[in-house]
């Protein structure tokens, strides 16, 4: 079966996880509170985020036509929005109607909102579809390095013992490994590709949330209704599913938003070295900085990359300020 | 108080000082200093090892070559070095092949504490016939690791050498233990490098081989002294040989910190500072017609002894564009011109008004070279085993691979479109030839695509899409676009290539399991000589197979018995003839999409007297010339720093935390 | 004590070792010794020159098991070798790696040690300042400007400021690096502008939660009652007693400071160990890449046990167990 389909179905699944979990939030009364704060305090960024997603949504479902030249790629959603052949021959400036070496006709005369790049693609759409690329370096190392470090963290925090050591030993010499050598190290052993990237910041990343959820269920060990529900017989997978991690989930989300814009300016630093995902802001920007030489100056390139990568940073940035606040037991607590 | 606003001037008056962009001490602005760039470090300075451009660009400084090219002449003209005259090919009866090495008379290695060995309390010694047959000897010796031993083989005996060194090597201990030099006398040395006398040293080949004369330009057999290589170790505190040479040359090395920079100085003991007069050791007074008007042959220079230069300073630049800014400030002499600043810099074909205006000039020189796009030829579907289909896609991708398009994109359109392997400058080269399948035909191509079985891309016998890998071990976001540029060409064809950018590592592997389609390289000549590039198609050289540099494993039977009879001609028209058929052959075959020929573009400033463009790695420094007083006064009216902005900044910083501290006592009150 | 001392000497030993066996399964997952040996010689040399490569550079062996001779083994010599600091020859060029890293570990510190200086008198001074005027207009324009600064990517740092200062401006040299002073100080700007703007926004912000925390406690109300001065409060008590969450955060950075940054050096041509590094990495050096990570780990380790000794001398509050 052809890739894209694969990718369909994996975003028809992640969204209905999603759907899931919001549901399920919903009913808690202590997230249904928090969503409202956070809400109430950082609209404008929350609807960034938002709008993001949503443009990554549209890049991430493709179909093939039946019919067409060329080769019969699939294309998103998002490309559709655009016209077929969307395509110069080289630079244009931002709503040109020529060519900007040489003053040839465009096909497409004042289209280009944001010009277009030396291969003549527009480049609004590729900054669009970066953030097809930044969501998921975000969002699969996620899935990738919360579950983990939940597993391990909670697994040694509860049993303890031989188990305990073992994944203490494991935290212990992934921490004491340069961050970014290893990570360079681990896609140069996995091979480029967006999967490999999430992986190996996947395998990077685990480890601090790793050793703050092992520390969180030690204390929550102690608690006495957990105790209560071990004199009682509970079985301890019953325990740690319906006790401890629920009691995890405010780390979870806040380690998963502050975690999210490292990432993405990881991603960044690892164009540079050759090493990122096609289609990425880090290899816009890598591509684009010697256009600044160039005479006259092209700079729409550069700009659309840094304002679309600048634009997400900064509202994640925002959110996941007032999300810490808001679920941070200790400002929890002095509040009250 | 007091103490703090000293403390304040102090820093003050630090960050003024430190306020210069100017990268180089004072004291050095006076001094003929010619200041250059590299990037990636040289890998090792053994002159029998080296083979990168950056490596030779300090060992054709430091060591002097047996022969040399004579830097005006086109084609590039041999002319003795280091021997007394060019040796000529004497037949043997046996049809072996002999050449007599007659060194001038009192060559000397450049001063070095490693003479201490042979001659205690001396720092040089002469040179030698056996300094040249030790050279010899190291490239044969396998621990060395030469990459030219394979081409000199064709010396009587180096094979065996090789093998009974390694032999006495790993069977008696004692005998690896020994000094070098003793090793290879104790084997004997190589049968076919006989030292007849001193001064002369005889080079018996098995077969002949005329281009052994331009192995003899190259630092592979340039004498070095046992002495070096036995006291730079690398143990007790040495240095490595490779990063300590110790030659003959116009220049000494006297700083190696190679990762930032490389710095020579003028030996005064050089032979030409002792013998004024010989080849190569004063300015030429004849070039090509053409080379006085463009300032190649200006009397200032002209039959001066050389080195004109005091230092050669070499800076490391990792990166384009910072180092072309620095150009522009006038802290580097010379520079390639970066993609990006090409249209400012170059205007139809010649230099700018605005860079005239400055005194830069331009140079442009077409290299021996060729980029290319190889198919895989063990490959089923691209390669030899699809046949007639197989020829008719490579025909018809070739149809649509504009280099033109891709020059106008990426290099300004600098470079010679392709037609065949050899690039302008190298025998068989012909300008008029035009490959048939080298034109922009998509119609054509279409046709051919059809008749090869993919008709609009799609396999009739399957219906499924054809599908190929561009297989590449670059993986930098720059790269990766131009080959975004080829495979855009083919996928509006129909066929749905794809970049499949590996790390180095992968890419070999691939390599090595013959598991790749698509490729792009480049091949830089080593001699001007067809063979140097008709080679690189001979199945004996194919990669998968043999591991060389015939990466498209292109195997035709016909092709490699006119490259057995082609190889070892001298310049005649029969030569030309089986060139002329070798090259139907890859026309119609098309392991190859022949690309470009690089044109190098160059500037250099005002101050540098106008050096020569050199297509090929060959040292050139002894011939260059620079200006300092002119630069001192250039560089300081190019680089009056704009203070304004650090006066506007602090303004601001003021006009935004006063009214700050002000509000505040407000609400505190 | 010392039982307690012995114990975290002895855990960090075992990790030690763990980072080693993890270095040599990831390197040699990563790259065959042909790869490695194929980067060395060149594309353009024959196969006897990379046999001889590799016998030269003991990449012939087995790699864990010799049943001939156990220690002879790729495995075994890698051990010895890194726990002997007998580090060898680099592969890409056979040079001696512990002297290139000593070469390396000066021009890192000549860059890394001015940052962290500036950058933490900076953080502190502008986060002190920001906490002082907390819930001014100041406050919130530090808040969000530090936000931004947070926001930009380094690489967008380095092209901006090469670009401004350097090209259009002409302050200061793009890039390079020389030993004397008096042509360092010129050098080292640019880079160290690039490393506090783009390090002090995440600093501004944890350093004024830090200050914001402290100066709502008890005895911060008890002086401020009592008459005391603002300005006096924050920089005696606020400062003084922030030191510890401050110094924590700081120490375990210290390690680092010799090993450079691979991005700053890379772009503004130092020649320190995040170059070599990068260097390392292009050439497919493992020799040298592995002895680099190895180092740096040992840094962290020792740092560690270096810190939470003297927690137990400084704190007696800290219980060992």
């Amino acid at each position: 079966m052809p890739l894209h389909v694969w990718v369909n179905g994996a975003v028809a699944l992640f969204a209905l996880g999603a759907a899931v979990v919001a549901w399920r939030l919903r009913q808690s009364a202590l997230w249904r509170e928090a969503g409202r704060e956070l809400w109430h305090r950082r609209p404008l960024a929350l609807a960034f985020v938002a709008l993001y997603g949503a443009v990554a949504l549209c890049d991430a479902i493709s179909w093939t036509d039946a019919e067409g030249t060329g080769v019969r790629a699939p294309r998103s959603l998002l490309e559709r929005a655009f016209p077929a052949d969307f395509h110069e021959a080289s630079y244009s400036a931002p709503l040109a109607s020529v060519e900007f070496y040489g003053g040839q006709p465009l096909h497409h005369p004042g289209a280009h909102w944001l010009g277009t790049d030396i291969l003549g693609r527009d480049v609004l759409l590729q900054a669009l579809r970066g953030a097809r690329v930044a969501l998921l370096v975000g969002g699969l190392t996620s899935l990738i390095a919360i579950p983990l470090a939940l597993l391990f963290g909670v697994a040694a925090g509860y049993r303890g013992g031989w188990l305990d050591d073992v994944v203490l030993f494991l935290i212990s010499v992934l921490f004491a490994m340069p961050g970014l050598l290893l990570l360079i190290a681990l896609i140069m052993a996995l091979g480029r590709g967006p999967v490999q990237v999430c992986v190996a910041l996947g395998v990077t990343g685990w480890v601090s949330f790793a050793r703050l959820a092992r520390g969180e269920t030690l204390k929550l060990r102690e608690l006495d209704y957990v105790q209560a529900a071990r004199a009682l017989g509970v079985s301890e997978l019953r325990i740690v599913v319906r006790h401890v991690v629920p009691n995890l989930m405010h780390l979870v989300v806040i380690t998963f938003v502050l975690m999210f814009s490292g990432l993405v300016l990881t991603e960044a630093v690892l164009a540079w070295l050759g090493l990122g995902i096609d289609g990425s802001w880090g290899q816009m920007i890598d591509r684009a900085r010697d256009e600044l030489s160039r005479d006259p100056i092209i700079w729409w390139n550069l700009a659309a990359a840094s304002a679309a990568l600048f634009g997400l940073i900064l509202a994640v940035n925002l959110v996941g300020d007032a999300v810490r606040d808001i679920l941070d037991p200790r400002t929890l607590r002095e509040r009250t | 108080m007091k103490r703090r606003l000293g403390a304040v001037a102090l820093a003050a008056a630090l960050a003024l000082s430190a306020c210069s962009n100017d990268p180089y001490p004072d004291a050095d602005a006076s001094r003929a200093i010619f200041y250059n760039v590299f990037d990636d470090p040289p890998k090792t300075l053994d002159p029998q090892i080296a083979y990168s451009v950056v490596d030779h660009s300090v060992i054709g400084n430091v060591y002097d070559t047996l022969l040399q090219y004579h830097y005006l002449k086109r084609p590039y003209t041999l002319m003795p070095g280091l021997l007394e005259e060019i040796p000529r090919a004497e037949p043997q009866p046996d049809g072996r092949v002999a050449y007599r090495l007659r060194l001038r008379p009192d060559l000397r290695f450049q001063e070095d504490p490693c003479f201490e060995l042979s001659s205690p309390g001396s720092r040089t010694r002469d040179v030698t016939a056996s300094d040249v047959a030790f050279a010899f000897a190291r490239i044969g010796d396998p621990a060395v690791g030469s990459p030219v031993l394979e081409t000199l083989v064709k010396i009587s005996g180096m094979r065996e050498f090789g093998e009974k060194l390694v032999k006495r090597r790993t069977d008696d201990a004692s005998f690896a233990a020994l000094r070098i030099d003793r090793q290879y006398a104790e084997i004997g040395g190589i049968a076919g490098v006989q030292v007849a006398s001193p001064s002369e040293l005889v080079l018996v080949l098995d077969e002949p081989y005329p281009q052994i004369r331009f192995w003899l330009a190259m630092p592979f057999t340039t004498p070095v002294p046992w002495e070096a290589v036995a006291w730079y170790d690398g143990r007790d505190g040495h240095e490595l040989f490779a990063e300590h040479p110790v030659g003959t040359g116009p220049f000494r090395l006297t700083q190696y910190e190679k990762r930032s920079r490389i710095v020579m100085e003028r030996d005064p003991s050089w032979y030409g500072a002792r013998h004024p007069g010989a080849p190569g050791t004063v300015y030429p007074t004849d070039g090509e017609p053409g080379d006085v008007a463009e300032g190649y042959l200006d009397p200032a220079r002209v039959g001066k002894p050389l080195p004109l230069l005091e230092r050669i300073e070499f800076r490391r630049e990792k990166e384009d564009i910072p180092a072309f800014t620095k150009f522009l400030q006038g802290y580097y002499d010379l520079s390639g011109i970066p993609q990006e600043s090409f249209d400012r810099m170059v205007h139809e074909g010649a230099l700018s008004p605005e860079m005239s205006a400055q005194g830069m000039r331009l140079a442009k020189a077409v290299g021996a070279d060729i980029y290319y796009i190889g198919f895989n030829m063990d490959d089923p579907v691209v390669g030899a085993p699809a046949g007639e289909r197989g020829r008719k896609l490579r025909q018809a991708m070739s149809l649509v691979a504009d280099t033109a398009e891709f020059q106008r994109l990426f290099t300004n359109g600098r470079g010679i479109p392709a037609q065949s392997p050899l690039p302008p400058g190298i025998f068989g080269y012909d300008p008029d030839y035009r490959n048939p399948y080298r034109k922009v035909d998509p119609a054509r191509a279409a046709e051919l695509l059809a008749e090869a079985g993919y008709p609009g891309g799609i396999d009739s016998k399957t219906g499924q899409p054809l599908r190929l890998t561009f297989d590449t071990p670059a993986t930098d976001t720059r790269s990766l676009l131009t080959f975004q540029f080829w495979v855009d060409e083919w996928r509006r064809l129909g066929i749905d290539v794809q970049i499949a950018a590996t790390s180095y590592n992968q890419f070999q592997d691939k390599v090595r399991r013959g598991a790749f389609q698509v490729f792009q390289f480049g091949w830089v000549a080593d001699y001007p000589d067809p063979e140097n590039f008709l080679f690189l198609l001979w199945s004996g050289m194919a990669r998968t197979k043999n591991g060389g540099p015939n990466t498209a494993n292109f195997e035709d039977p016909r092709y490699d018995a006119l490259f057995d009879q082609m190889k070892a001609r001298d310049d005649d028209p029969e030569r030309l003839r089986l060139i002329d058929e070798m090259r139907e052959i890859l026309e119609r075959d098309c392991p190859w999409i022949p690309l470009f020929h690089r044109e190098g573009f160059a500037l250099y400033q005002a101050w540098v007297a106008p050096p020569k463009p050199v297509g090929m790695a060959f040292a050139v420094d002894k011939y260059r010339q620079v200006d300092p007083a002119l630069r001192a006064k250039l560089r300081a009216a190019w680089n009056r720093p704009i203070r304004w902005p650090a006066y506007a900044l602090a303004a601001v910083t003021v006009a935004v935390v006063l009214p700050g501290i002000a509000t505040w006592r407000r609400e505190r009150a | 004590m010392l039982a307690y001392l012995v114990r975290r000497l002895a855990w960090g030993i075992v990790t030690v070792l763990g980072v080693l066996l993890f270095l040599f399964l990831l390197f040699f997952m990563l790259a065959t010794p042909d790869d490695i040996a194929r980067k060395a010689v060149g594309e353009k040399a024959p196969q006897a020159v990379l046999d001889q490569w590799k016998l030269n550079h003991g990449y012939d062996k087995p790699r864990i098991w010799n049943p001939e001779a156990p220690g002879d083994t790729m495995l075994a010599e890698h051990f010895r070798r890194m726990l002997t600091f007998d580090f060898g020859n680099s592969d890409a060029d056979d040079t001696p790696i512990a002297d290139r890293l000593l070469g390396g570990a000066g021009p890192s510190l000549a860059f890394t040690l001015p940052l962290f200086v500036s950058g933490l008198v900076l953080g502190i001074s502008l986060s002190l300042f920001v906490a002082f005027f907390r819930d001014t207009y100041i406050d919130r324009v530090g808040t969000v400007i530090a936000v931004l600064a947070m926001s930009v990517s380094t690489l967008l740092y380095i092209i901006g400021v090469q670009f401004l200062l350097g090209k259009l401006l002409r302050w200061f040299p793009i890039s390079g690096f020389d030993y004397s002073p008096e042509v360092m100080v010129r050098f080292l700007a640019l880079p160290v502008i690039v490393g506090l703007v783009s390090g002090i926004g995440s600093d501004m912000r944890f350093y004024r939660t830090v200050f914001v925390e402290e100066s709502s406690r008890d005895y911060v109300r008890t002086a401020r009652a009592k008459g005391c001065g603002e300005g006096r409060i924050m920089g005696r008590h606020v400062l003084r007693n922030s030191l510890i969450p401050i110094l924590t955060n700081v120490v375990v950075t210290i390690p680092f400071l010799f090993t450079g940054s691979l991005l700053l050096e890379s772009f503004f041509g130092i020649p320190g160990l995040g170059s070599i590094t990068v260097d390392a990495i292009n050439a497919n050096d493992f020799a040298t890449l592995r002895v680099v990570v190895y180092i740096d780990s040992l840094l962290f380790v020792a740092g560690q046990i270096a810190t939470d000794f003297s927690y137990t001398l400084a704190d007696p509050r800290v219980r060992l167990g």
